[in-house]
C-alpha cells in the first residue's frame, strides 16, 4: 500500500506497470484501518482478527464492495 | 485468519512476545539468534518457531532464509515508510505498517512515506490517537482477497 500525491501519479504509477488501478483510501481512512488493525499487536493478548471481526473494521473505515470482499470470488 | 496458531505453544508465544516488545521499545526487530540468546533457547527451536509465526502471517521472513524481514507492523530492516515517535525511528513495510506502528505504540508519532510515482516525501502526524495531518492519497493496488498471495507486493 503506497501513497500518492495526487491521482494523477497513480495513474502514472499504475501505467508504468500495465496494472489496473486498485482502490483508494483518505490518509485518515488509512489511519483508522491502521489503528483497527494494529492497535492490539504489541499486547500479550493479541490474536488474528476474525474473517467477520475484519470485515467489520473494512466496513467501519467504509471500504466496501468487491474490492474489499475477503472471500473467495 | 480465525486463529493464532501459535498462541497454544508456549515457546512460539514467547518468542512472539519478545519480539514485538523488543520492536517496540527498540525500533529493532531482533533476529532468531537474538532471541534464542535472549530466551536461553537454541537456535533450531527458535527457528521453529519463527516459521510456525511466519506461517501463522503473524511475522514476514526474507527470503531465502529464516530472518524476520518484518513483525507486522514493524520492519526489521529500513524502509521509506519512516515513523518517528518517543525519540525513536521505526519502520513499516508501507502506509498502512507506517500508521500500525503509531497506532501500536499508542503515541504521538510523525509518518514520513515517499510518493510511490516521483519520490516526494510527505508528512502524516498523529496526536492523541487522531491523525492530524495527513497528506497524498493511500493507493492498494491489490483487492483484499489476494493481499496474501504476495505480500510483499501488497
Amino acid at each position: 500500500m503506497l501513497l500518492f500525491r495526487s491521482e494523477e501519479h497513480i495513474d502514472r504509477w499504475s501505467r508504468a506497470r500495465d496494472l489496473p488501478r486498485g482502490a483508494t483510501l483518505t490518509p485518515d481512512q488509512c489511519w483508522r484501518l491502521a489503528h483497527g488493525w494494529y492497535k492490539d499487536k504489541i499486547k500479550p493478548d493479541w490474536r488474528r482478527h476474525t474473517l467477520e471481526e475484519t470485515e467489520a473494521l473494512l466496513a467501519e473505515v467504509d471500504l466496501t464492495g468487491r474490492f474489499w470482499n475477503l472471500r473467495d470470488h | 485468519m480465525t486463529s493464532e496458531s501459535a498462541g497454544t505453544d508456549g515457546l512460539t508465544r514467547e518468542v512472539r512476545l519478545y519480539v514485538f516488545s523488543q520492536a517496540a521499545e527498540s525500533g529493532q526487530v531482533p533476529q532468531p539468534a537474538q532471541i534464542a540468546a535472549a530466551l536461553d533457547r537454541p537456535v533450531s527451536e527458535i527457528g521453529r518457531a519463527v516459521k510456525e509465526l511466519a506461517a501463522g502471517k503473524v511475522l514476514i521472513l526474507a527470503p531465502n532464509d529464516g530472518n524476520i524481514w518484518a513483525a507486522n507492523p514493524f520492519c526489521a530492516v529500513p524502509s521509506g515508510f519512516r515513523v518517528e515517535a518517543g525519540s525513536k525511528t521505526y519502520w513499516g513495510i508501507c502506509i498502512w505498517d507506517a500508521l500500525g506502528i503509531c497506532a501500536a505504540l499508542g503515541q504521538d508519532a510523525v509518518v514520513t512515506a515517499p510518493c510511490g510515482d516521483c519520490g516526494e516525501a510527505m508528512r502524516l502526524e498523529v496526536r492523541g490517537g487522531n491523525l492530524v495531518r495527513g497528506e497524498g492519497i493511500v493507493h492498494f493496488a491489490i483487492p483484499a482477497h489476494r493481499w496474501w498471495d504476495n505480500i510483499g507486493f501488497t
